[in-house]
């Protein structure tokens, strides 16, 4: 397995836990397992790449987080998106679409 | 942005419960982690175990969260910055050296920048002072008819050539004329129903579009409109901000209210904007602005509508976009043409000198710029006096830092050694050079402004009024923070870069006997240019005391003891020239009635006044010749309460008066110049230039050179009158003659007599409550004050002199301190070998002198080339004096002997036994 933060594209581990708590609000290690099923395992985030691009988009203001109790009933951070947030979203993916086509037609060509 | 500062400012604040916060996200992220495997199927331990692999250390995480703020960055440098105070604090002696000579360095430059700022590069306090531009270059003053300038360049004017030349410029937007010589002409004010005497202050005529020229606004009421200067206008004035807040408490009621200006009624119509003092920079600023048109009847003066008399500046206000150079023509053909009518221009010589009549169109953002021309070479000399001396500040900061440096060469191995990466010893080091300049700038800020006061104080002793502020400017905290900076870095990177390329093995094995050859020639060059710097400023505070000794040991042939000068105005008490002759008598009258008063003369001019009245004499038996000379009428006892000898002759008397054959009394010089040697000049005639006019003095007197003016006017001529007698050439009625108007009283006293203000000023008021007194001094005092220009660089470049000799010699104690230390080893040995004290202390004295010598060396020639660029300032000296020299060489040579000594004898009481143990 190789150390799989490392290899994201500078940036888009921000953009990647945007999109997912864009669905709901979800405590630190939700979003890790979350980008791992989804991903089907190419990403493991550990904690030492999360929790400080977690902590940058709070100072950022594109999500707010609040302890609150777990499914198993224990206390866990809670991060939600912020509409500047969304909209930091659309705007990323917006952006990650125009280079991932441009980068595919380089590509293809 | 807001949001990301607060969170940072609360992390960095609240640090123990952001870690908390951190650590407890941790856990539930591990707590999720662990129910997570075990509801795939694992136990429990091999669980937890999994989920620790895969978090890995906590404090690594906390670290990374960190460093995802910025206020990590902003800790670590605080980090740096507490650790380097820390370091300064252990070494105290080096702190407070580096300090203070960074701070007194930083200190003397930003004072006198701040000075220069202010004096030289300031503008006016109005709007858009870039579009003003005065018509004219110098500081010619005050009233003039006849003749041509300097350089043909015109900056007088009269009201009749202002008048036209405003009607013909269109390219300015507003043309405003003022009085020139208005600080010659104080005004006596009193306000109306105050119990107040009346008090001699300063007032200046101006145009009515003198305000609107500056685009001034009123601080209240309002200012001159063009229909205030306008002939039979009612008589209004604007009061300064500083008169108004200082003298009458910033009391509103003073609008409107009438003064009386010299007897006059005045009505105070407005008050001029705070911070406003006038159209140039002066030590008395104007504290009432007057029309121009009440100007006659005010001052009682004749020439205000005189074609033919040039007393008027022009300053005026572009319009935007025009071009100096095109309207500099155009203004010079216009101005010719203007002035070709008038009789100077007359004949073959007249012709000549209105083809080359010219004006000097000058910006005048800053004003009309008479202080500045004064002081801008004195200024530009001090800028490259602190120049010199932060340079030798400069270099003793190097040498310190250099020596710490190398010092802790093993501290930075060491550190190298156990992981530092270089970047974080450099970083360390630079944070210490910053940290140490940012204190020194601190320090050196008080410095400045402490010392821009004191320079303030020397430079107008006893004026409260001068328009400069002491306090640092943006501009010059801007300039003293880089200066800091720059030292500070500059410094810092040498001893950095020394410690960066140590490899750390080798400099931890040689220990203590490590050479420090490559910084150690680096340091005595130091040396070696402090020393040579620090001579040639000695040579220089050397050479302008010697100046000003020379200016104050001149024998002025006059007697200063036990005399006051009683400045007085008869004209702004509301006398008339008709009525003087009973106000003169009861001056003599009253002041004699005072016990203890000897003479008491009565002058137009006193010596050693700033001011004088000159013309042009012809005399018996020289025609074709005319002498300039400058003219003095005096009483009988004048001569006497000034201490003027009386060389053949006699004195004016009583009978001298108006309808007696008019008299005159020359000085030698006078005689010297005019008549042939051997000449009696005693009942020779002499007259004024004209020659439609008769010889109409016959000289019953000859006195001594008395100097009147400036010491420079040793031997310059001078003719006395009697003070009322008016001469047949002088037509006009005699209540337009205020040449009768006497300017000060001379009052000699059997012993020496410190309440004499008090009681000159009571006297006063009792021959009239009008009579205020325009300046009160002891003779001493008047003739001190035309030194002071002198005294203040005197003084100023002995203080700066002292201190770069003071930082030389810490340079020099510092590197020779540090040189034995280093050698501490070699000495014991030499000492166990058998070498005596005295040649130990003679090897160091030696290493300390050479370096001395080498300075000398170099600074001797300097001086020598230096010498020529101040030679204008000196009075009566050429080149270098060889026993300056000798003094300054003796004072360098001894501080260095004082610097190496220390050292010396420390070395010499090192323990043989001791120094080859501590290896």
């Amino acid at each position: 397995m190789p150390e799989t933060s490392g290899d994201l594209v500078q940036g888009t581990l921000e953009m990647l836990v945007l999109k997912t708590l864009a669905l709901e609000p979800m405590h630190g290690y939700g979003i890790a397992l979350r980008l791992e099923q989804v991903s089907h395992g190419v990403f493991r985030i550990n904690p030492g790449s999360l929790l400080p691009a977690l902590s940058r988009l709070e100072r950022a203001g594109r999500i707010k987080a609040e302890w609150r109790a777990t499914e198993n009933n224990r206390r866990a951070r809670y991060y939600q998106l912020t509409p500047r947030g969304r909209k930091a979203l659309a705007e990323e993916r917006a952006q990650w679409d125009r280079q991932i086509a441009a980068i595919n037609r380089i590509l293809e060509a | 942005m807001v949001h990301n500062l607060i969170a940072g400012l609360r992390a960095l604040f609240r640090r123990s419960r952001r870690n908390a916060d951190i650590s407890s996200e941790l856990d539930s992220f591990l707590d999720e982690s662990v129910q997570e495997k075990m509801r795939r199927g694992m136990t429990r331990d091999a669980a937890l175990r999994a989920a620790r692999a895969e978090i890995g250390s906590a404090t690594s995480v906390r670290s990374k969260v960190w460093s995802a703020g910025w206020e990590s960055t902003a800790e670590s440098l605080l980090r740096d910055a507490r650790f380097s105070v820390r370091q300064l604090r252990k070494t105290p002696g080096f702190t407070l050296t580096a300090i203070l000579t960074l701070a007194l360095g930083i200190g003397a430059n930003a004072a006198i920048f701040t000075l220069v700022n202010a004096v030289l590069l300031g503008n006016l306090p109005v709007a858009d002072p870039a579009r003003l531009v005065r018509l004219g270059n110098d500081d010619n003053c005050c009233v003039n008819s006849g003749g041509y300038p300097d350089n043909d360049a015109y900056s007088l004017f009269s009201t009749d050539t202002w008048q036209q030349l405003r009607k013909n410029l269109p390219e300015f937007e507003d043309l405003a004329t003022v009085e020139s010589g208005f600080a010659w002409r104080p005004i006596t004010v009193r306000r109306n129903g105050s119990q107040d005497a009346a008090r001699s202050v300063m007032g200046e005529f101006v145009s009515g579009i003198y305000f609107r020229t500056f685009g001034l606004n009123p601080a209240l009421g309002r200012l001159f409109a063009g229909s205030d200067d306008q002939a039979g206008a009612p008589f209004v004035a604007v009061m300064s901000y500083q008169n108004w807040h200082d003298n009458y408490a910033s009391d509103p009621s003073v609008i409107g209210s009438t003064f009386w200006v010299n007897t006059k009624p005045v009505l105070v119509i407005g008050i001029a904007p705070r911070g406003f003092y006038g159209d140039r920079l002066i030590n008395t600023p104007p504290d009432y602005y007057l029309p121009i048109q009440t100007m006659p009847a005010i001052l009682g003066v004749d020439y205000v509508s005189d074609p033919n008399t040039q007393w008027l500046y022009i300053i005026g206000r572009l319009r935007p976009g025009i071009a100096l150079a095109p309207l500099q023509t155009k203004i010079n053909d216009l101005f010719r043409h203007i002035v070709a009518s008038d009789p100077t221009y007359a004949g073959e010589k007249g012709k000549a000198a209105l083809a080359r009549a010219h004006i000097v169109l000058t910006p005048a953002g800053g004003g009309i710029r008479i202080l500045q021309e004064e002081y801008q070479s004195n200024l530009h000399m001090l800028l490259w006096i602190s120049g010199l001396v932060l340079l030798i500040a400069c270099a003793n900061i190097a040498n310190l830092l250099l020596v710490r440096g190398v010092n802790r060469k093993a501290e930075m191995s060491l550190r190298t050694a156990l992981g530092a990466a270089r970047s974080r010893v450099v970083r360390q080091l630079l944070t210490e050079s910053v940290v140490l300049s940012t204190i020194s700038g601190i320090v050196g800020l008080l410095v400045a402004y402490l010392g821009t006061r004191a320079l303030l104080a020397m430079a107008f002793p006893g004026d409260q009024n001068v328009p400069i502020d002491a306090s640092p400017s943006l501009p010059v905290l801007l300039f003293a923070c880089t200066l800091c900076l720059g030292t500070g870095i500059l410094f810092g990177i040498a001893p950095a870069w020394i410690a960066a390329r140590t490899q750390p093995a080798d400099a931890l094995r040689t220990g203590s006997r490590t050479t420090a050859a490559q910084g150690s020639l680096l340091q005595r060059s130091l040396v070696v240019l402090q020393a040579a710097l620090s001579l040639v400023l000695l040579i220089g505070a050397g050479l302008f005391a010697q100046s000003l000794n020379k200016l104050q040991s001149t024998d002025l042939k006059l007697d200063a003891r036990n005399r006051y000068i009683v400045h007085i105005n008869p004209q702004a008490a509301g006398y008339r020239p008709s009525q003087l002759a009973p106000l003169y008598q009861a001056f003599e009258e009253s002041f004699h009635a005072i016990p203890g008063v000897v003479h008491v003369g009565i002058a137009t001019y006193t010596p050693m006044e700033d001011n004088n009245w000159s013309s042009g004499f012809r005399a018996e038996g020289t025609p074709g010749h005319t002498f300039g000379a400058s003219h003095i009428q005096v009483s009988p006892e004048y001569f006497d309460s000034v201490g003027t000898r009386l060389l053949r002759g006699r004195p004016f008397a009583r009978e001298d008066a108006p309808g007696t054959p008019t008299v005159a009394i020359v000085n030698e010089t006078f005689v010297k110049d005019v008549f042939p040697p051997g000449t009696n000049p005693i009942g020779k005639r002499i007259g004024f230039s004209n020659p439609r006019d008769p010889l109409e003095f016959q000289i019953v007197g000859v006195v001594d050179d008395t100097v009147y003016t400036a010491v420079q006017w040793q031997d310059h001529r001078m003719v006395f009158f009697p003070l009322l007698q008016r001469p047949a050439s002088n037509h006009g009625p005699i209540d337009t003659d205020i040449s009768l108007y006497a300017g000060a009283l001379v009052i000699q006293t059997a012993h020496p007599m410190p309440d004499m203000e008090s009681i000159a000023r009571q006297t006063l008021a009792a021959i009239n409550p009008n009579l205020a007194i325009v300046k009160f001094q002891t003779f001493d005092q008047q003739i001190a004050d035309r030194f002071a220009d002198q005294r203040l660089i005197a003084d100023l470049t002995t203080l700066f002199g002292a201190l770069a000799l003071l930082l030389a010699t810490i340079g020099l104690y510092g590197v020779t301190a540090w040189t034995v230390a280093r050698r501490t080893s070699e000495i014991g040995i030499r000492m166990a070998l058998g070498a005596e004290r005295r040649s130990v202390i003679a090897m160091v004295l030696r290493g300390a002198l050479i370096q001395i010598v080498l300075g000398l060396a170099i600074g001797i020639p300097t001086a020598y080339f230096c010498v020529r660029y101040i030679e204008s300032q000196l009075y009566d000296m050429k080149g270098i004096n060889p026993g300056i020299l000798l003094v300054a060489v003796v004072t360098l040579v001894l501080a260095a002997v004082i610097a190496g000594f220390i050292p010396a004898r420390r070395a010499a009481s090192i323990d043989p036994t001791e120094a080859l143990r501590a290896e």
